[in-house]
């Protein structure tokens, strides 16, 4: 059974140019994000190495964020297409390795939409905590 | 000398044909067409180098590289122990050397892989595509000798199998040879016999290879090869062997045609029922699979072999399944493992050479199959096949890049 007072830990990749400046835009506006999500900045979500997202969920991660500008709005032209690749590759790997697809999440924020990122947050964090902790914490290598 | 740079597929033309000299034509299996094919390539320095596998004993080849006609000659003959990849050898040798290598369908899938990677150069490489019903570790082959058949292993003479039957020939009681034979299938269910990689593989003729060469189609008794001629390249080099003289070729007839295709699909429905068959993961839930992955994969010793031997992973010792690997990261399963199966799901072709070379048993085949077939159904794409074809992602890229040249055109 879940403990009553578990909040679900979620690591968020942010881009520089759009989905961190989305995230910072929630903040000026005073939303509410819940305290659940962990925010890594990264220059471009180009940069996001699949390893990295595999590593977030191996440390215990409940959900792993992609996010970054949307389609043809990449500050470096073409980048996001390499990281929409990237993730049908994860969502597959993440699915038939036994976690739920919900727990990876590929996003695009740009740097006017604060308050789609307040609720995209909010909205995987009631998502994670339905399905509980991730299944990497009680195969945790004794 | 011609030089051929087209990967031209051509209409399929087949043929049954076999070696025009006696002596190959004993010596080798269903009338010695590969090896008279090679050896006149040799003569006539239409290639370099051949790459063939030498009998060394009835359970056991060893790959040979060579420019010796004489050593090809002497590789003549079909063989079940040969559970390796050829493709990674070739790397061994030149570029610009055109080389023959008689190649099982995983053979030449893993060379096509390769070949895309820009480590082969395709252009110079001749793919004697041989039909496969597939191969048999050697040491599981003496076990079956002398646990299921009776016999000293080191008085087999000849292995073969024919009509659905394993059978041994073998020196007898003052030195006559006998022959026993046992049903493939009975033994099969015992776990016994084929590698569970070509248990469950569905290639069964080389359709990727310059020309597809076996015994499926050729009326019984009759001591032919059954050809199709796939590419240009395949068509010179039978050329090169006809001018010569050193094959004697004949139309396949309509029934042999169909009989190959009845066979090849015969072999096909039984690998489809052994691929479920061996799937201990059909049917489980998210949570089992994961437990068996993380049970399976934790015993990994971290010793790099199924790395070095795949036949699709072109990475050096900087690879980062290897870099990013750390032996003190206390991970459910390792970063080099998920890594592998993650840089593998596009392109892995299933010839499991990995679970092979594993210290410890870790069933491989199973594991990159179980990614890489729901990968690849996603892509709708198949590794190996036609040197043309690039992964898809990779298309969607390079369409993209000439819609926004486009679209900047008419901004301008």
């Amino acid at each position: 059974m879940v403990d009553a007072d578990w909040e679900p830990k979620i690591l968020a990749f942010c881009c520089n140019w759009c989905s961190y400046a989305g995230a910072d835009a929630a903040g000026l506006e005073r939303r509410q994000i819940p305290a659940t999500v962990r925010v890594i900045r990264v220059m471009c979500s180009g940069r996001i190495d699949p390893a990295f997202v595999l590593m977030g969920f191996l440390e215990g991660a409940d959900a792993v964020l992609v996010t970054g500008c949307h389609i043809g709005d990449c500050h470096y032209v073409d980048a996001n297409y390499k990281t929409r690749n990237r993730y049908e590759f994860l969502k597959v790997l993440v699915k038939e390795l036994g976690l739920d697809p919900e727990r990876l999440q590929l996003r695009w924020i740009s740097a006017s939409e604060g308050p789609i990122f307040a609720d995209m947050v909010r909205e995987v964090t009631e998502k994670v905590k339905k399905l509980g902790p991730s299944p990497f914490r009680s195969v945790w290598k004794s | 000398m011609e030089v051929i740079d087209s990967y031209g597929m051509m209409e399929p033309r087949y043929y049954l044909a076999w070696a025009t000299d006696e002596a190959i034509r004993a010596r080798g299996a269903n009338g010695g067409f590969v090896t008279a094919l090679l050896v006149s390539a040799l003569e006539t320095q239409f290639i370099d180098l051949a790459l063939v596998v030498k009998k060394k004993s009835v359970y056991e080849g060893v790959p040979v590289l060579t420019n010796d006609p004489e050593q090809v000659k002497e590789s003549a003959g079909s063989l079940h122990g040969v559970p390796w990849n050829l493709a990674k050898l070739l790397l061994e040798c030149a570029p610009d050397k055109r080389v023959g290598v008689p190649t099982k369908p995983c053979d030449a899938r893993g060379i096509i892989e390769l070949a895309k990677r820009r480590q082969i150069a395709l252009d110079n490489v001749f793919l004697i595509g041989l039909n496969c019903g597939g191969t048999v570790h050697p040491l599981r082959m003496r076990e079956l000798a002398a646990e299921l058949y009776g016999l000293d292993p080191d008085t087999v003479q000849k292995e073969e199998i024919t009509a659905g039957k394993l059978i041994l020939r073998y020196e007898g009681e003052g030195g006559a040879t006998q022959e026993k034979g046992l049903k493939i299938d009975e033994l099969e269910q015992e776990g016994r016999g084929r590698r569970d990689a070509c248990k469950s593989c569905t290639t069964k003729l080389p359709v990727m290879a310059d020309l597809a060469c076996g015994n499926w189609g050729v009326p019984k008794g009759e001591q032919k090869t059954f050809v199709e001629v796939l590419t240009d390249k395949g068509a010179a080099i039978l050329e090169n062997a006809l001018n010569k003289g050193a094959i004697t070729v004949e139309d396949a007839t309509e029934q042999s045609i169909a009989v190959r295709a009845k066979i090849e699909r015969a072999m096909q429905a039984l690998a489809a029922r052994w691929k479920d068959e061996l799937d201990v993961l059909t049917d489980n839930s998210p949570s089992e699979r994961l437990a068996f992955y993380t049970e399976q994969l934790q015993r990994c010793i971290h010793c790099g072999a199924c790395k070095a031997v795949c036949p699709v992973c072109a990475c050096d010792e900087d690879a980062k399944c290897l870099d990013l690997h750390d032996e003190q990261d206390a991970y459910a399963i390792s970063l080099y493992n998920l890594l592998r199966i993650l840089h593998l799901m596009d392109s892995c072709i299933h010839c499991g050479q990995c679970e092979e070379v594993c210290p410890v048993d870790i069933p491989l085949t199973l594991i990159q199959r179980r990614f890489s077939e729901r990968m690849q159904a996603h892509l709708d794409y198949e590794p190996g096949m036609d040197v043309t074809e690039t992964p898809p992602y990779q298309e969607t890229k390079l369409r993209w890049s000439a819609d926004a040249k486009t679209s900047e055109s008419e901004g301008a």
